[in-house]
């Protein structure tokens, strides 16, 4: 009976004393981000996709104020270059403003973060783009995910139209601007010195590296970013 | 048995004192006698342990009520800045309290305030505060200042040292404050610690001040649930927040780095359009629920010879202007790249047009997709959405001047020759959890919010943000014999660096009297150290 008292009281004093010393409530943030844009309109049904992720996928936006919000469902549309969230609260479709955006992120199906940032493009048709980050860096290696809504055999769409990807590739550096490039080895080679070239080619038969498709690309990439043989841009 | 209950007994007692030891606000102001319509000058060094970004000093009156008040940002845990005294302040003991949003303790200081047309009371007597809890602050001897003499002649340059010792600089967190004032003869104000009642669930002030009210049924009296709120700022690309209270009825807007004065406007409305509502703004706290204690205290004479010649002072520098403080231009906030309702689709500049007398006329000969009509005097506002080859059913979003109106009456008489500019955005808008069907942004040649009148629903304000930084005024070089200096304030550096030796020169004024230099400044230990030296002035 005495313990059970003597441990009343303990935690009684303990709460008077713990409530005396508290004080600092947790913040709460008033200053989340104001995602700000316009009504999505569907596209026409053609065969083919005009996005890159069909469904809605978690992902994570930055405003141009560096605040950031995540848990969002995004989905990118490469036809038109927007990208596209769920609003939970209005059960609606928003093309979010592109011009408020630095970037957003996803992981996709394959459980990759695919990473955008919006870049001013300078070459035939400039504005602002997103292209996905392939590889980052002082030169980075860049994907323009483009769908375009072209002509084709009728026996591939009825209507004669589907919508067909026309990714194209750039090497980027801040100052220096864009460098087209193409998913294969001549390409890659191209972009070094006459002297480099030996030494790619020595650094990815060293590594394995056969390039084959995209994601051997991007390999053969950071192989030889990591031994730092300077690019030609 | 004894044992334990000795242990929890220390414990308890541990804890406890650990809850009274925290370090609580240090609050100082240039003197301690003003004349009502002088500035106040203040310093305030903040506790390390506040979450708070923002420090509030509001100048209350010995009813607890507050007259007026200031918000500045905590940099580096300290903050500084000043309060115009209103000229209609009656005399009397008044208190300067430094408190923050989440901080239960808050330090109070008193000072007596005299109404410049009709100075002391004719009584000796005056009510002062008797407050027991006392801020208790470490004389530090062994800091030096030399160079400063006894007596000086009016406008004579004064050169002095501080040298400071090498085991206090170790000990030194923050910056120092030095203040060379005229001293009230016979009058010493005191600083006291107060508190308040714990402030639980309250928004953390970091970057701006939050401001909180609530929304309440005009019909019922009671808080209302879904109510949307909306703040507006004009500005070159106005600002615009929002928020949808909860079942409590309360709102609150974080002003972010927004600096001096700002106008405002608040409106709320039920989404449904059932029922009339009611704007609560939430004042501060002020000490009314913990109101000081006063006695009465005796006048001496020197100390209604000095409010006198003071208020002869402050009386001529009132005549001539003579500005005290030169207002630092604040930080530039970076503007925002397009207006929160989207870069339009359409954008009209009906002032050259030729002359149209209504809004009604301006839609029909100027504005695309956009139906203004007013049948049965009864104004409805549409516009045409391409995507929906139609137009939207709901009211767009009006704006005049950059701010939201769902009173068309305002807009229908407006002629093309006081419209500068009139934006359209002829889709369905999203701002957050708001959809706005169309955007119909009205620009006035003359940007004044007149016409949106105040209500119970409508509130327009010029609220105090965060004061922004302030000098005080140095006589100017060459200044003629004939013009009169009558600075009460020698020197003010709120946030000296401490070195070991620090260099500073004033110069005297044509007022007369006794001086004070002090130096104050805070240990890593959270306590707060002073020096002063007293100087004579004839």
């Amino acid at each position: 009976m005495i313990s059970r008292t003597l441990s009343f009281i303990t935690i009684f004093m303990l709460f008077v004393a713990s409530s005396l010393t508290a004080q600092d409530e947790l913040p709460k943030n008033l200053n989340a981000g104001i995602i700000k844009g316009t009504d999505f309109i569907p596209y026409p049904s053609y065969s083919g996709t005009p996005y890159l992720n069909i469904t809605y996928l978690n992902g994570e936006i930055e405003f141009i104020d560096g605040s950031k919000l995540n848990n969002l469902g995004l989905r990118y549309s490469s036809y038109r270059d927007e990208i596209i969230y769920y609003n939970t609260f209005l059960s609606a479709q928003i093309v979010i403003d592109k011009i408020s955006l630095k970037g957003f992120s996803f992981i996709d199906e394959k459980g990759v973060n695919r990473i955008f940032r919006r870049q001013n493009y300078e070459g035939y048709q400039n504005g602002d783009r997103y292209f996905e980050v392939l590889s980052d860096g002082d030169v980075s290696l860049l994907a323009y995910r483009k769908v375009d809504l072209a002509t084709c055999d009728p026996s591939y769409s009825k209507l004669g139209l589907a919508y067909q990807p026309s990714y194209f590739y750039y090497v980027y550096a801040a100052g220096k601007g864009y460098s087209q490039i193409k998913i294969n080895r001549n390409s890659l080679l191209s972009k070094f010195d006459k002297k480099n070239q030996k030494l790619v080619k020595k650094i990815l038969r060293k590594n394995r590296v056969m390039i084959t498709d995209e994601s051997s690309f991007v390999l053969a990439w950071n192989v030889i970013k990591e031994n730092g043989i300077a690019i030609n841009l | 048995m004894k044992r334990r209950l000795l242990i929890i007994l220390l414990l308890f007692i541990a804890l406890i004192s650990k809850a009274q030891d925290k370090e609580c606000f240090g609050l100082y102001s240039d003197r301690d006698l003003y004349a009502s319509g002088e500035t106040l000058l203040l310093k305030v060094f903040v506790p390390v342990n506040e979450l708070s970004g923002i420090v509030h000093i509001d100048l209350i009156n010995s009813r607890g009520k507050i007259i007026t008040g200031i918000s500045k940002k905590i940099i580096n845990h300290q903050a500084d800045g000043f309060i115009d005294l209103p000229d209609s302040l009656s005399t009397g003991c008044y208190l300067l309290s430094s408190s923050t949003k989440i901080n239960s303790r808050i330090t109070v200081k008193e000072v007596y305030i005299c109404n410049r047309f009709t100075g002391f009371p004719e009584s000796n007597s005056l009510l002062r505060s008797s407050e027991k809890s006392l801020l208790v602050e470490k004389p530090w001897n062994e800091i030096q200042i030399n160079g400063l003499d006894q007596v000086y002649k009016t406008r004579a340059n004064a050169n002095l040292t501080i040298h400071l010792p090498s085991e206090l600089l170790t000990q030194i967190k923050e910056n120092l404050y030095v203040s060379v004032a005229e001293i009230a003869p016979g009058y010493n104000s005191q600083t006291f610690i107060k508190s308040t009642k714990p402030k639980t669930n309250q928004n953390v002030e970091k970057e701006g001040i939050i401001l909180e009210g609530v929304v309440k049924d005009m019909k019922t009296g009671e808080p209302f649930k879904n109510g949307i709120v909306y703040l507006s700022v004009p500005d070159t690309f106005p600002r615009f927040k929002y928020y949808i209270t909860g079942s409590d009825g309360s709102f609150n807007f974080q002003l972010e780095n927004y600096f001096g004065k700002i106008p405002i406007v608040i409106q709320a409305f039920d989404r449904e359009e059932k029922r009339l509502l009611k704007i609560i703004l939430s004042r501060r706290d002020s000490l009314t629920s913990s109101l000081t204690a006063f006695a009465n205290w005796t006048i001496t004479p020197e100390l209604r010879k000095n409010a006198e010649d003071n208020i002869a002072a402050v009386n001529f520098r009132r005549i001539f202007n003579r500005q005290e403080l030169t207002v630092l231009p604040p930080p530039i906030k970076k503007t925002d790249a397009y207006p929160f309702y989207g870069i339009p689709n359409e954008v009209v500049y009906p002032n050259l047009f030729i002359d149209l007398p209504n809004f009604t006329e301006i839609s029909r000969e100027l504005l695309p997709g956009v139906k203004f009509r007013a049948y049965n005097r009864i104004p409805t506002l549409q516009v045409f959405s391409p995507a929906l080859h139609n137009f939207f059913n709901e009211q767009p979003l009006i704006l005049l001047n950059g701010i939201p109106t769902r009173d068309l009456s305002v807009i229908k008489d407006l002629g093309s020759k006081e419209i500068g500019r009139i934006e359209i955005s002829h889709s369905k808008r999203y701002y957050g959890n708001l959809i706005f069907p169309g955007v119909v942004a009205i620009y006035k040649l003359k940007a004044d919010d007149t016409q949106l009148t105040e209500s119970v629903d409508l509130i327009k304000l010029k609220l105090d943000a965060i004061q922004p930084e302030v000098i005080l005024n140095t006589p100017i070089e060459h200044q003629q014999l004939n013009e009169m200096d009558l600075r009460k304030v020698l020197l003010w550096k709120p946030t000296l660096t401490p070195e070991q030796t620090i260099k500073l020169d004033f110069e005297t004024s044509d007022i007369r009297g006794n001086f004070k230099l002090v130096i104050h400044g805070k240990t890593n230990d959270g306590s707060i150290f002073y020096k002063e030296q007293f100087f004579e002035v004839n």
